[in-house]
C-alpha cells in the first residue's frame, strides 16, 4: 500500500511538473502582460521596454522558468504583476470566498439531491421518478451562464429579492473575511450558490436514485421487508448507508469541480473567488498569479482524483491498480 | 468527471420516457438546415442589417414592413434570424468536435486498458494532465496559439474534451476484460485488433455514448463561453451562445429578449440532444436489455 | 446524531446573534458614510507605482498634488497657492500654509523634493509611469520650507500642469518607501482629506474623514470604495440601494436608473477613440482584394483613408450604441477643451462620394480588410467595430470585425498583425494625444509612442512643436487647433467619439460634478441635506 501512495505522489508530482510547463509557455504565448502594468494610452515605446526588462520578460522562456520553478521549491510563486503583491498571499486571501461559496452551493445541492433520489427509487417508474428524472436531465441541460443569467433576472431585476451580483459584508474570523456570518453575506451568496447547486442536485438524485433501485433489489432489503420494517426506516437505515460511498464519493469529486470550475458563475455573479482571479488573471495576463492559482486548483485536484482511485481500488479488487 | 459519476448514467432507465424530444431535436436540425431559406434576413450579410433599427422589442414593425417578432439585438440583427443562423453553428461547432472527441477518447481509453503497462501509464498521465487544468484555461490556450476561427474552436474543444472519454472508457473497459468471457475469447486465439473491436469494445463503449449529449451540451456552452470572453466565434457570425452572452449587458436595461429567447432556444437544443441520449443510451448498454 | 447536535445549534444561534449585531453596528455607523462602487481596481497603494486611473482615482482621498486640474483641465492651486515662472528653465511654487499629514507631521518644501525625488531616482520600471512627468525636471530646491524651485533641463511652459499628476508623499527618514512596505506594511499617509482605513487588493477601499483636513471638515465620515468591474453588477448595486454611487455606468442603464429615481450626470471624457491605420508598411497583414489576394497596403493612399471616414457613420453610433452618451469625434479632444479646433466638425456618411473616391484610388470594387480592436475595454468598442463593418460594407469595403481580450489586442498590434485598429487616447491635456497619436514616433523627443500606424507628417511635426513651446495662453489654444485641423484634412485616423462618463447617484447624495479625467472620488459629491 506504501508503495502505491510514493507512487502515487511521485506521478502527481511529474503531473505537476508539466502542467506548470505547459501553463507557463501557454500564457506566455497568450500575450504580454506589460499591457496591462502600464497604460498603454500614456506609455512609450521605451516604457514598455523598460517595463518588460523589469518583470524579467526580456529573458529567454526557459531561463524565465527555472527562475520560476526555483522559487516554486522554496514556496514562492512570485509577486503578482498587476497587484504586486506575493501571488499565493493573494489566492489565499480570495480561498474564502470561494470556499464559502461551494459549501453553501453544497450544503444545498446535497440534501436535495440526496432525498429526490431515494424518493425516485423508492418510487421507480411512478409519476414522482419520471418527473425527477425529466427534470434532472432538464438541470443537467441548462448552460451554468444562462441559469446564472436567469436567475439573476428573477430572482434580483424582476422581484429585488436578492443582490444581483459581489459578495456582502464579511466578519473576521481566524483571520480570514466571511461572509456566510452575516444576513447581508448570505444574501448575496444565495443566489450563486442556487446556480452552482442545481446542476449538482441533479447528478446527485441521479446517483442516489441509481444506486437505490440497486440496492433495494437486493436479499437483505426483501429480507428486512420481510421482518415488517417500515419503508422509511428502510430506506434511511439500510438503503442510504448502502448508498453513501459513492454518493460520499461524488460529492467529493463535485466539491473539487466547484472549487476550480466555479469560473463562470463567479464571473458572472462578480463573486470575488479564486476562480474569477483565475480568469480575471488570464485576461490580465497576470502569469504568476495564474500559475499560483493553476497550481493549487490542480494539486487539489489531483489529491480528489487519487483518493477516488484508491476508493475504487478498494471497493473493486477487479480493477487492478495502476500499473 | 469521474466513474461514479458515470455510474449515475448508468442507472436504469424506463425507455422510451420521453416522447418529444426526438421530434424536437429534429425540428432543430430541420430547421438548422433550412435557416437560410426560411430566414427573414442573413444576420451575417452587413448589407441586409439596419442599424437604425436596433435594440428593437419584440413585435416591432420595421421599415420594409417585416415585424421582428422577436425583435433586434444591439446591432439591428434580427433576433429570430439570429437564432436561426446560430443554430447552424453551435451544431457544427458541437457535433464535430464532440463526434472527433468521443473517436479519439474512446480508442486511446480501450488500448489503454487493453495494453495495461507503459502504453496505460502514458495514456491516462496524459488524461490526468488534462482534467486537472480547468477546461477554460485548455481552450483558452489552445485558441490563442492557433489562432480565431471556427475550426481552431472545434479543435479547441476536442483537445478539451477526448480525456473525459478516455478516462471513462479505461475504467469500463477494465473491468471488462477482467470478465471471464473475455478469458474465453482470448482462448480462441482470434487477432488483438479483433478481440478490441468486437468484444471489449462494443462492451466499454456504453458510458462514453452516455457522455455524449453531456459533452454535446458542453462543447455548445464552451463555445459560448469562449465567445463571451472574446475569444470565440467571430463576432459578426454569432452563435446561439454567443448571442446569450452578448445579449448579458442588455439585461439591465430590461432588453431581455436578446439573451432571453436565443438561451431558450439553446436550453432546448441542449435537452433535446439530452433526452435523445437517455433513450439512445438506455437501448445500447448491454445490461439495460437484460432488464 | 443528538451528540452532533447541541454544538451545531450553539454554533447557529452564536453566528445569527454575530450577524444581527454586525447589522446594526452597520446601521448606526452608516449615518454619514458614502458607499461607492467603481470600475477602477485599485491595485496599489504606492501613489507612484502605476499611472492609471485605477489608482490615481481612488488615492487621490489620501495623497493630495501641488496642482489641481478642474473640469476644463485648467490648472488650479492644489498644496501649491501659487507658481510663478521665474525664468526660461525654472519655476517657482509657493506652498499651501498649515497642511498637516495624517500622522501629524507638517508638510513641508522637502516632501515635494522627497517625492519628485522617489520617482525620478528610487522607483524602477514596471513602475515607470510617472517618469514622463519628471523627465525635464532638473533639479529641485527649497530656498525656504514653503518655497520649491524646480529647474528644467528645457523650457517647460507647462510644468503646472505635468504635476497635476504627481502626488505627494510625506518624506520618509533613511531611504525611500518600497511599494512592498506600501502595499502591506505602513499605514499610507497623505495630506488628503481621507484618511487610509483598510484595503483589499482589487476589492475595495475604506477611508475615514481627516477631521484636521486644510480645507475644512470633508462631508462624509466614512467612505468605502467597492470594486465592481462588472457594469451590469454596478448598476444593480445601486438600483437596489447597496450603493449611494457608481461610475461608469452604460448608457443603457440610464433610463432604467432614472425610472428608479435615481439621479444620472455626465460629461463628455478628455479623450478620444479612434480608427488608426497602418500606413507604414508596403504590405500588410489582413488586407486582400475579392479574390483572397495580398494587396499594396491601401492606407497609405490619403483617398482611400478619406473615403472610409466619408462612409464611416459616427452619428449612428453616438446615438444608437452610446444612446447619447458620447459626442461625435472631429479630432482629439472634444471641442471646447483647451487647445482644440472648433472648425472641424462630423458629417453623415456620404456613401455616394465615399465610393467614387474608393474608384479613383483604383478600387472600384472595394477590397477585404480586417478591422481590429478590444472586447469590452471601452463603451462601445466591439459595438463600434461591427457597426463600421457595416458602413464600410455599403461601398464595397468587405470588413471583418476582430475583438480580443485588451492584452492579447495590445500584443498583437504592437507585433503589427493588424491593418486597421481601433485605439484610444486619454491624458491630462490634448497636447498629449496630439503627440502620441499623431506626431512622427521619435524616441529622443518622446512622441508618436501609440502612433502604431507610423504616420509621419513633418509638416504636422514642426507645427505642433512650436505650439507647444508657447506658454499657456490664448496663442497657444489657436497655434494647437490650427495644427490639429492641418493634420485632420490629411485623416490620418478616423475619431470616433468621445465618450461620456456617466455617473449615478442615490437620494443620500444631493449633487455629483462628473470630472472628464475619469476619476471617481468622494470629494465629487456632496451630502443631502437631511
Amino acid at each position: 500500500m506504501l508503495s502505491i501512495v510514493t507512487r502515487r505522489v511521485s506521478q502527481a508530482l511529474l503531473l505537476l511538473l508539466v502542467m506548470s510547463l505547459i501553463g507557463f509557455v501557454g500564457i506566455h504565448s497568450v500575450g504580454n502582460p506589460v499591457f496591462n502594468v502600464v497604460n498603454v494610452e500614456t506609455a512609450t515605446v521605451e516604457d514598455i521596454r523598460n517595463a518588460t526588462i523589469a518583470l524579467g520578460l526580456d529573458q529567454p522562456l526557459w531561463r524565465q522558468y527555472f527562475l520560476f520553478m526555483e522559487n516554486v521549491v522554496t514556496g514562492d510563486f512570485g509577486t503578482s504583476y498587476v497587484y504586486h503583491l506575493p501571488a499565493f498571499k493573494l489566492l489565499l486571501s480570495k480561498l474564502p470566498a470561494t470556499l464559502e461559496l461551494a459549501v453553501i452551493a453544497m450544503a444545498l445541492a446535497a440534501p436535495g439531491g440526496v432525498l429526490l433520489g431515494l424518493w425516485a427509487g423508492r418510487h421507480q417508474g411512478g409519476a414522482a421518478d419520471r418527473a425527477i428524472l425529466r427534470g434532472s436531465v432538464l438541470a443537467l441541460s441548462i448552460p451554468s451562464f444562462w441559469l446564472s443569467m436567469m436567475l439573476i433576472l428573477a430572482g434580483a431585476l424582476l422581484t429585488g429579492w436578492f443582490p444581483s451580483g459581489g459578495r456582502g459584508a464579511t466578519l473576521s474570523v481566524a483571520g480570514q473575511e466571511w461572509s456566510v456570518l452575516t444576513g447581508d453575506g448570505l444574501r448575496h451568496v444565495f443566489l450563486p450558490a442556487l446556480a452552482l447547486a442545481l446542476p449538482n442536485v441533479a447528478l446527485i438524485a441521479r446517483l442516489a436514485r441509481a444506486g437505490t433501485i440497486e440496492v433495494e433489489r437486493q436479499d437483505f432489503i426483501r429480507f428486512c421487508r420481510a421482518k415488517g420494517l417500515s419503508s422509511r426506516r428502510i430506506l434511511f437505515r439500510h438503503t442510504l448507508p448502502n448508498i453513501s460511498i459513492p454518493l460520499v464519493t461524488i460529492i467529493g469529486m463535485q466539491f473539487g469541480g466547484m472549487l476550480a470550475f466555479a469560473v463562470v458563475v463567479e464571473t458572472i455573479f462578480a463573486w470575488p473567488g479564486i476562480g474569477k482571479l483565475l480568469i480575471d488573471s488570464i485576461q490580465l495576463l497576470d502569469r504568476p498569479v495564474v500559475m499560483a492559482t493553476l497550481t493549487f486548483i490542480s494539486v487539489a485536484f489531483i489529491a480528489l482524483n487519487a483518493v477516488v482511485d484508491l476508493l475504487y481500488a478498494v471497493l473493486d479488487p477487479r480493477v487492478r491498480l495502476s500499473t | 468527471m469521474s466513474i461514479a459519476f458515470i455510474e449515475t448514467l448508468r442507472s436504469r432507465m424506463p425507455r422510451g420516457s420521453f416522447p418529444f424530444s426526438k421530434a424536437l431535436l429534429g425540428t432543430y436540425i430541420l430547421i438548422a438546415f433550412a435557416a437560410p431559406i426560411i430566414a427573414p434576413q442573413n444576420p451575417y450579410d452587413l448589407l441586409q442589417i439596419r442599424g437604425w433599427e436596433a435594440s428593437a422589442a419584440p413585435g416591432t414593425l420595421g421599415g420594409d414592413g417585416y415585424i421582428y417578432w422577436l425583435g433586434t439585438d444591439g446591432l439591428g440583427r434580427d433576433i429570430v434570424s439570429t437564432i436561426l443562423y446560430g443554430l447552424r453553428i453551435s451544431l457544427l461547432v458541437s457535433i464535430i468536435s464532440t463526434a472527433v472527441a468521443a473517436v479519439v477518447g474512446v480508442t486511446a481509453g480501450v488500448v489503454a486498458a487493453y495494453f495495461g503497462g507503459w502504453v496505460d501509464a502514458l495514456v491516462m498521465r496524459i488524461v490526468d494532465l488534462q482534467l486537472s487544468l480547468p477546461t477554460i484555461l485548455v481552450a483558452l490556450i489552445a485558441i490563442v496559439t492557433l489562432g480565431p476561427g471556427i475550426d481552431r474552436i472545434i479543435l479547441a474543444i476536442i483537445v478539451v474534451q477526448w480525456a473525459t472519454y478516455a478516462r471513462v472508457t479505461r475504467a469500463v473497459a477494465l473491468s471488462e476484460i477482467g470478465k471471464s468471457y473475455l478469458d474465453a475469447v482470448r482462448l480462441l486465439r482470434l487477432p488483438k485488433r479483433r478481440i478490441l473491436l468486437r468484444h471489449v469494445m462494443p462492451n466499454s463503449i456504453a458510458p462514453a455514448l452516455t457522455l455524449i449529449p453531456i459533452e454535446l451540451g458542453h462543447a455548445i456552452a464552451l463555445e459560448a463561453t469562449l465567445s463571451f470572453l472574446g475569444l470565440g466565434v467571430p463576432i459578426d457570425k454569432p452563435s446561439l451562445g454567443s448571442t446569450v452572452a452578448a445579449g448579458f449587458q442588455y439585461l439591465m436595461t430590461g432588453q431581455y429578449w436578446i439573451s432571453l429567447f436565443p438561451g431558450l432556444a439553446l436550453l432546448g437544443l441542449i435537452a433535446a440532444i439530452n433526452f435523445v441520449g437517455e433513450d439512445t443510451r438506455s437501448k445500447l448498454d448491454p445490461r439495460s436489455k437484460s432488464l | 446524531m443528538s451528540v452532533l447536535d447541541r454544538p451545531l445549534r450553539r454554533l447557529i444561534a452564536s453566528s445569527i446573534a454575530i450577524a444581527l449585531s454586525a447589522g446594526l453596528f452597520c446601521t448606526a455607523a452608516a449615518a454619514a458614510e458614502l458607499r461607492i462602487g467603481t470600475q477602477l481596481k485599485l491595485m496599489t497603494l504606492d501613489p507612484h507605482y502605476a499611472d492609471l486611473n485605477e489608482n490615481n482615482s481612488l488615492l487621490a482621498h489620501i495623497y493630495e498634488r501641488l496642482v489641481n486640474q478642474d473640469a476644463s483641465l485648467n490648472p488650479q492651486p492644489g498644496l501649491a497657492v501659487s507658481w510663478t515662472r521665474i525664468s526660461e528653465n525654472s519655476w517657482a511654487f509657493k506652498l499651501r500654509e498649515g497642511v498637516r499629514f495624517h500622522d501629524g507631521a507638517a508638510f513641508t518644501a522637502q516632501d515635494v523634493i522627497y517625492s519628485i525625488n522617489r520617482i525620478q531616482t528610487f522607483l524602477k520600471p514596471p513602475s515607470g509611469g510617472f517618469q514622463n512627468y519628471t523627465q525635464n525636471i532638473k533639479s529641485v530646491t527649497a530656498p525656504d520650507p514653503l518655497t520649491v524651485v524646480i529647474e528644467t533641463t528645457d523650457a517647460a511652459p507647462t510644468l503646472p500642469l505635468s504635476l497635476t499628476s504627481i502626488f505627494i508623499m510625506h518624506e520618509k527618514k533613511g531611504g525611500f518607501a518600497t511599494t512592498e512596505d506600501l502595499n502591506s506594511g505602513s499605514q499610507p499617509v497623505g495630506t488628503g482629506p481621507y484618511k487610509f482605513q483598510s484595503w483589499q487588493s482589487g476589492e475595495g477601499l475604506k477611508l475615514t474623514r481627516n477631521a484636521q483636513y486644510w480645507g475644512g471638515t470633508p462631508a462624509w465620515s466614512d467612505v468605502s470604495f467597492r470594486v465592481i468591474e462588472s457594469p451590469a453588477a454596478r448598476v444593480a448595486a445601486l438600483s437596489t440601494g447597496d450603493l449611494d454611487i457608481a461610475d461608469y455606468i452604460p448608457a443603457r442603464d440610464v433610463a432604467g436608473l432614472k425610472g428608479r429615481g435615481l439621479t444620472i450626470d455626465s460629461t463628455s471624457a478628455a479623450r478620444s477613440n479612434f480608427l488608426q491605420f497602418d500606413v507604414g508598411r508596403e504590405q500588410i497583414p489582413g488586407v486582400t482584394d475579392n479574390a483572397g489576394n495580398p494587396i499594396k497596403n491601401p492606407f497609405r493612399d490619403k483617398r482611400v483613408r478619406e473615403a472610409l471616414r466619408m462612409a464611416t457613420d459616427r452619428p449612428f453610433i453616438t446615438e444608437k450604441i452610446l444612446l447619447g452618451f458620447g459626442t461625435a469625434a472631429s479630432q482629439l479632444f472634444p471641442a471646447g477643451l483647451s487647445g482644440t479646433s472648433r472648425k472641424l466638425a462630423v458629417e453623415r456618411p456620404n456613401y455616394e462620394a465615399a465610393k467614387a473616391l474608393l474608384s479613383e484610388a483604383g478600387f472600384p470594387n472595394g477590397f477585404h480588410v480586417v478591422l481590429a480592436g478590444p472586447a469590452g475595454r471601452y463603451p462601445g468598442d466591439s459595438e463600434s467595430l461591427q457597426a463600421v463593418a457595416q458602413n464600410w460594407a455599403r461601398i464595397g469595403v468587405a470588413t471583418q470585425p476582430v475583438v480580443a481580450p485588451f492584452s492579447v489586442f495590445a500584443t498583437q498590434r504592437s507585433s503589427g498583425a493588424y491593418p486597421v485598429w481601433y485605439g484610444g487616447c486619454s491624458g491630462e491635456a490634448v497636447t498629449f494625444c496630439l503627440k502620441a497619436v499623431l506626431a512622427s514616433p521619435d524616441p529622443d523627443l518622446g512622441t508618436g509612442s501609440i502612433n502604431y500606424g507610423q504616420y509621419q507628417n513633418p509638416a504636422f511635426d514642426e507645427m505642433l512643436a512650436k505650439a507647444t513651446a508657447l506658454e499657456d495662453g490664448p496663442a497657444r489654444e489657436a497655434a494647437l487647433a490650427e495644427a490639429t485641423e492641418f493634420v485632420m484634412a490629411d485623416d490620418p485616423i478616423i475619431p470616433l467619439y468621445h465618450f461620456h462618463l456617466i455617473v449615478g447617484h442615490g437620494q443620500r447624495v444631493s449633487s455629483y460634478a462628473v470630472h472628464p479625467r475619469g476619476w471617481t472620488t468622494a470629494m465629487q459629491a456632496l451630502p443631502s441635506a437631511k
